[in-house]
């Protein structure tokens, strides 16, 4: 009996380790344990891997060591900047800004300092995915003190004016607002375009280690230098008081050399995952009937392709293409057990039935066009296999044999 | 959320899909909730359905639930198939989550809409 082929196209969702980070960590798994807040030898030989690893991350963004907190991964990454920030400048302002395609910690976070009495703004991104410049520069108020925009959108991939916004923000500040800050949610962004906080001109930027081929549970968030944050998690030292607990130093290990395989590679990687992606929306463009391509194609991240399928709902092409040994996702990952259709590609003013349809696919550094092949065989079966099946498909069916048949 | 072996049959190769040219009744029900939609066409004889056929649109429940639905019905005896629940239709693809139960109570609407248009048009 032979094996099912598998095809993993969800590098949204999380990537594999690759092999030269997991040789990067091991160590610190066995020999080198130490605990970086010790003062022995091995507490020493912790610490100098944390710091070089911090070094690595900080070089991804173009940022200095001293302005990363390593910590459990994106949503925490989110919760320290968005959270801390709002304790933090309380009493200069209690309004924040933010767009309505966040990712769901972001989103969530929102909700929650909405309910304490916060007031948000969350800007429109139109049948593009894009937040625009001028709705940016007409939310703000003298109370705003933060605005949360990421820099890729995770479902779609579209790429948000995370510069011209930084540069908003800048004249903003100079005309006197000057507690006014500015994150952005670079978790889907990272590794995959390249970043450099300066020129975004953010104050706070997140990340996530198991986005970049480093395992799950490490993340970092960039603070600029005079950005207050109140501490989230505390009764300790670590982090220079700004997140308390012992560092997960393998995991911090392996996050380090991803970042630094991200940077030196992501040239080549940009262009692997653009052919890849590229070679597939065009095949299935040929083969796949009713399909909409979903948010800009020109501004989004090169590994990421989202695509409504007419008359069919996500969750059982999701199966169908599994059972064929092909891995992606419908809906944001948090949200796909739940009865609401994606809010994202809602927001693209998408009516209920494309929002349903809808499916991410998301190429790796090492997904080959031989697999995309695969799915291009793959994935006409699935459709055609739940359209049979779909009253929406058969109406529009007969529906068009008798626009034929009047013709 | 994991489904069934059973679930995942049902989902990729459903029973009785289509609809049959020489029903005696058709029913569609939606789920006004979720917009999950069922269709059920139905040829009876001598009290007994003799042919079912169902098309469907929505989450993975609501197309397995379909295909159960109209595979068991092929066969049983209207009063019989008046008497069917949720329960016997989940129990063929459980474990079913419970946030995904009312795919179940959409089959069952839509099998009731079928029988009582049979009644009223045996009248």
């Amino acid at each position: 009996m032979t094996s099912l082929r598998r095809v993993y196209l969800d590098h949204s969702a999380t990537t594999p380790v690759d092999r030269r980070v997991v040789e990067a960590m091991l160590p610190f798994l066995t020999e080198k344990f130490g605990n970086a807040s010790s003062v022995h030898f091995y507490g020493q030989e912790a610490r100098a891997a944390v710091d070089r690893a911090r070094r690595e991350v900080a070089t991804l963004m173009g940022a200095r060591p001293n302005e990363i907190i390593l910590l459990s991964g994106g949503t925490e990454a989110n919760n320290l900047a968005i959270r801390g920030l709002a304790e933090a400048s309380e009493t200069h302002g209690r309004h924040i800004i933010t767009s309505e395609i966040e990712h769901s910690s972001v989103r969530g976070i929102c909700d929650a300092l909405e309910k304490k009495g916060w007031e948000i703004t969350r800007l429109p991104v139109y049948d593009d995915g894009i937040v625009r410049l001028d709705d940016v520069r007409e939310a703000l108020r003298p109370e705003t003190v933060l605005i949360t925009v990421m820099l890729a959108n995770n479902e779609i991939g579209t790429i948000q004016p995370i510069e011209e916004i930084g540069a908003l923000i800048h004249e903003e500040r100079a005309r006197g607002n000057r507690h006014l800050r500015f994150h952005t949610d670079a978790v889907q962004a990272a590794g995959r375009i390249p970043l450099d906080v300066e020129k975004l001109g953010c104050d706070l930027l997140s990340l996530s280690a198991h986005k970049l081929y480093a395992p799950k549970g490490t993340g970092a968030l960039f603070v600029g230098r005079g950005v207050r944050l109140t501490a989230q998690t505390v009764g300790g030292h670590q982090e220079r008081e700004r997140r308390a607990g012992t560092e997960s130093v393998a995991g911090i290990v392996a996050f380090g050399a991803a970042a630094r395989l991200a940077h030196e590679e992501l040239d080549e990687r940009i262009a692997q995952v653009r052919q890849v992606r590229d070679y597939f929306e065009a095949g299935v463009a040929r083969r796949v009937s009713d399909i909409v391509f979903n948010g800009n194609r020109e501004r989004r991240l090169p590994h990421l392709s989202n695509i409504s399928f007419r008359f069919i709902e996500g969750e059982g092409l999701l199966i169908n293409l599994d059972l064929q040994g092909v891995a992606v996702s419908t809906g944001s990952a948090c949200s796909s057990g739940s009865l609401e259709p994606s809010p994202v590609i809602r927001a693209l003013g998408r009516n209920d039935e494309l929002a349903r349809g809808s499916i991410r696919f998301s190429f790796g550094k090492d997904n080959t066009k031989e697999e995309v092949d695969y799915v291009l065989e793959a994935l006409p079966r699935a459709v055609d296999n739940l359209r049979r099946l779909s009253p929406l498909y058969q109406k529009a069916l007969a529906e068009r044999a008798c626009a034929t048949i009047e013709i | 959320m994991s489904y069934s072996a059973n679930f995942k049959d049902h989902l990729v190769n459903p029973r009785n899909v289509g609809e049959l040219p020489d029903s005696d009744v058709v029913a569609e029900e939606t789920n006004p909730v979720c917009g999950d939609r069922l269709r059920l066409s139905l040829r009876v004889r001598d009290g007994r359905i003799e042919a079912a056929r169902f098309l469907a649109y929505g989450c993975a429940p609501t197309l397995a639930c379909g295909s159960v639905l109209a595979e068991m019905l092929e066969g049983m005896l209207i009063a019989d198939a008046s008497r069917l629940t949720k329960q016997e239709i989940t129990s063929k693809l459980a474990p079913l989550p419970a946030r995904k139960q009312h795919a179940a109570a959409l089959a069952i609407e839509t099998l009731r809409a079928a029988l009582d248009a049979i009644i009223t048009n045996n009248h």
